[in-house]
């Protein structure tokens, strides 16, 4: 084991042993905000069947609760995105970047589809953050886009 | 001399229960026999083989633990009590954990005195499920009726004191804390989750099934321990009993005789508050158990690496990297660490001020399909005892932490009625488990993976995943291989588990965290590699020895052949055509959104 290692180690143990036999809920502060929260990647379709579709965006980390929200607006208008779907994402309080993955059901087959995605904190405030107008178009029934298959 | 003038009465009072046809504890290396199957609902398939056969194996190793508590208890020197409030000084400790040891193995705490709390809860396999063709086939254990069973895998013992008291935290807008996969055991009144999830089995029609708490109380008044009860509790088992207790707490709760009554036994108020006390210390007497060295002793391959007494292998060391890194898994199972996304990264975070318990005691939706072998959608008729255990059948659906923030059915009362507001966005969530001994197995099976030998285990709240490979790639892969299916039913050519994921039993707050992680098949190993080292019982000096209590009390057989990414598939059935939801669930205010439950 490295040295620098080896040290975190015997803190992390000292600092365990000082602990009291009942444990405290693990509820750490809120993470700290990028210095500048913006989207460093995408956003993207990731997958897509006729029902179904992923997108998904990198930024730098939002800070605040652990707990986030991925956001999409849509609609099959580009000027008029009237649907929002968002999905629960952790944030890790020890990435600098954030991967925001969104799922959009209740789709259409064949369908283009205009999006922007954001992102938000449990409380629902905004990480201030907003891609600009995308868009990505369902398959037909039965056939599925894989943008990022698992790797071999 | 106190505990010997005890136990002589407590003898005598056995005699004279024993003369007057009054059931009492008695130590027998034999089980209990089973009364004849009462109720099978299911059809051909839901049931192993091997079912009876498992379950006495079962019993007798509980019998075992049991009688070794005993003798853990004879040994015991009488603690003096002392001090102002009133100590057990020097063996206060020792006391409380061989009660609540001798509690959990005692079968007699049970209608017809044949299941234990360590029946669904064994040593070997850090206290979950012991049972390996019961974790490939029913997902949930058989209750003291046979065969009432109900729709969850057993949660592991290890490190569950650990959660505390459910709460919901405004920061960070989440709930935290509880026990049971769907938090109903809220700790709010012993101010510990732990000690109130002991309260559940025991009056769960499903498990150990007494139809009245009080029934605890009136078995440990006649139970060989029952001196060790009131050394450590000082309990007043002076209770005038109704003439008709002892065939009330011989009858399986939900049974249409109590007409839906909790309190059949007619005790005065004063008695009733004598035996919930008792109750209460059963819990906490049981937890003391849970949380100790004994159970939860931070001896894992990964303490020893936190120490410096162990080097991780490069596998292990390589899905270590992996979990806090391009896995992400750290984000819900915090270990205490930082985080390195890439293998050049160096970890230069202070260490966090927690132990690693590898996990955020959060829940989540984790999009896992309904799993058609559970038992208790079978439960659509009523038992001998004119108690249906599940009237839905398959329209039910498991909304985990939802259901129980609705009081619905199937969980257990909500005490906050705060919380009411945040069912939808809890529809479907369940607990974020320690993933500390998922791996732990009998020392003669020493793995969970196939080609092995190996120990059945089963993963996951549903029991869907059959191995640690298969919960790696479901995290990895859910959303690559995501096809609208129900579980039996991928398309040809695609083998579920492997290349087919069914969709979500609930398809609202699905965590969007994981489902598409990037890794490859050698880095799900050395994932699968790392959770191995988060095994209680490791010893540097003797690395090949587990020193994990009762691990050498498994009796039953390893299962060998196979591959872990199948592993199970020969049992997987198809789900049938699924109603929609009962309103029973679906339609609980406040209502499931932006989804109703299909």
């Amino acid at each position: 084991m490295n040295r620098p290692l080896a040290k975190l180690a015997i803190v992390g143990t000292v600092g365990s042993l000082l602990l009291p036999s009942q444990t405290v809920a693990q509820l750490l502060p809120p993470t700290s905000r990028a210095a500048r929260v913006e989207i460093t990647k995408g956003p993207e379709l990731e997958f897509a069947r006729d029902d179904l579709a992923i997108i998904r965006w990198t930024s730098t980390s939002p800070g605040g609760d652990d707990e986030h929200f991925a956001v999409i607006h849509y609609g099959t208008d580009p000027k008029y995105l009237s649907q929002t779907a968002r999905s629960h994402i952790r944030l890790n309080r020890g990435h600098a970047e954030t991967m925001f993955r969104v799922r959009v059901e209740g789709l259409t087959p064949q369908t283009t589809y205009y999006y922007k995605v954001s992102s938000m904190g449990a409380n629902g405030e905004s990480d201030g953050v907003e891609s600009p107008l995308n868009q990505f178009t369902t398959p037909a029934p039965g056939e599925q886009i894989v943008n990022y298959p698992q790797p071999k | 001399m106190r505990r010997y003038t005890s136990a002589l009465v407590t003898a005598v009072l056995a005699a004279l229960l024993g003369i007057l046809g009054v059931p009492h504890a008695a130590v027998s290396d034999d089980p209990a026999p089973r009364p004849a199957p009462a109720y099978n609902p299911y059809p051909p398939g839901i049931l192993p083989s091997d079912l009876d056969p498992e379950i006495a194996r079962v019993q007798r190793e509980v019998q075992f633990i049991f009688n070794e508590a005993l003798n853990e208890w004879r040994a015991l020197p009488l603690p003096t009590l002392s001090g102002s409030p009133p100590t057990l000084q020097g063996g206060g400790y020792e006391a409380v954990d061989i009660l609540g040891k001798l509690m959990n193995f005692d079968q007699n705490m049970s209608p017809f005195r044949n299941e234990a709390c360590g029946f669904c809860h064994m040593p070997y396999t850090g206290f979950s499920g012991p049972i390996p063709s019961v974790n490939l086939t029913m997902i949930a254990y058989p209750g003291t009726l046979g065969h009432r069973a109900g729709k969850r895998t057993a949660q592991r013992y290890t490190y569950s004191p650990d959660f505390p008291v459910l709460e919901y935290n405004t920061t960070q807008g989440i709930f935290f804390g509880g026990n049971f996969w769907d938090g109903r055991s809220t700790g709010y009144k012993l101010q510990s989750a732990d000690a109130e999830q002991a309260q559940h089995p025991p009056v769960d029609t499903q498990e150990m099934g007494f139809p009245d708490t009080a029934c605890i109380a009136f078995r440990l008044s006649t139970a060989v321990y029952r001196p060790l009860f009131e050394l450590v509790w000082g309990a007043d088992f002076d209770i005038r009993w109704p003439g008709n207790t002892a065939q009330i707490c011989a009858t399986p709760g939900g049974s249409a005789r109590f007409g839906g009554g909790a309190t059949p036994i007619r005790l005065s108020p004063k008695d009733r508050t004598k035996t919930n006390n008792i109750y209460d210390h059963w819990g906490q007497s049981i937890s003391k158990y849970e949380r100790s060295n004994r159970l939860s002793p931070f001896t894992s391959k990964f303490d020893a690496f936190l120490k410096g007494a162990y080097t991780l292998t490069a596998d292990e060391m390589a899905g270590y990297n992996l979990f806090k890194g391009k896995a992400n898994c750290n984000s819900c199972h915090l270990d205490g660490r930082s985080t390195a996304l890439t293998p050049d990264q160096t970890d230069t975070g202070a260490a966090s001020n927690t132990r690693p318990l590898f996990t955020c005691f959060g829940y989540a939706n984790l999009g896992l399909p309904l799993n058609p072998s559970a038992a208790l959608f079978y439960q659509t008729t009523p038992d001998r005892f004119g108690f249906t255990p599940n009237p839905y059948g398959f329209a039910y659906r498991d909304l985990g932490l939802g259901t129980f923030l609705r009081s619905g059915f199937g969980s257990g009362p909500n005490p906050n009625s705060q919380w009411v507001q945040f069912a939808p966005i809890s529809d479907g969530q369940m607990q974020t488990s320690t993933v500390r001994n998922v791996a732990m197995t009998p020392p003669q099976c020493p793995t969970t993976e196939a080609p092995g030998p190996y120990f059945q285990k089963e993963f996951f709240h549903n029991g869907y995943a059959k191995s640690l490979k298969q919960l790696v790639h479901f995290y990895n892969t859910r959303d690559v291989f995501a096809f609208k299916v129900t579980s039996g039913h991928c398309p040809a050519g695609k083998t579920e588990k492997v290349e087919c994921w069914p969709m979500p039993e609930v398809p609202n707050n699905i965590d969007m965290t994981f489902g598409n992680l990037g890794l490859t098949d050698q880095e799900e190993d050395q994932i699968v590699a790392f959770l191995q080292a988060l095994t209680d019982g490791f010893d540097p000096d003797h690395p090949n020895v587990s020193t994990y209590p009762d691990i050498n009390t498994f009796t039953g057989q390893c299962m060998t052949g196979g591959i872990s990414a199948t592993q199970g598939n020969e049992t997987l059935i198809p789900t049938p055509p699924l109603p929609p939801c009962a309103s029973a669930v679906r339609g609980v205010q406040p209502l499931p959104a932006p989804h109703p439950i299909p």
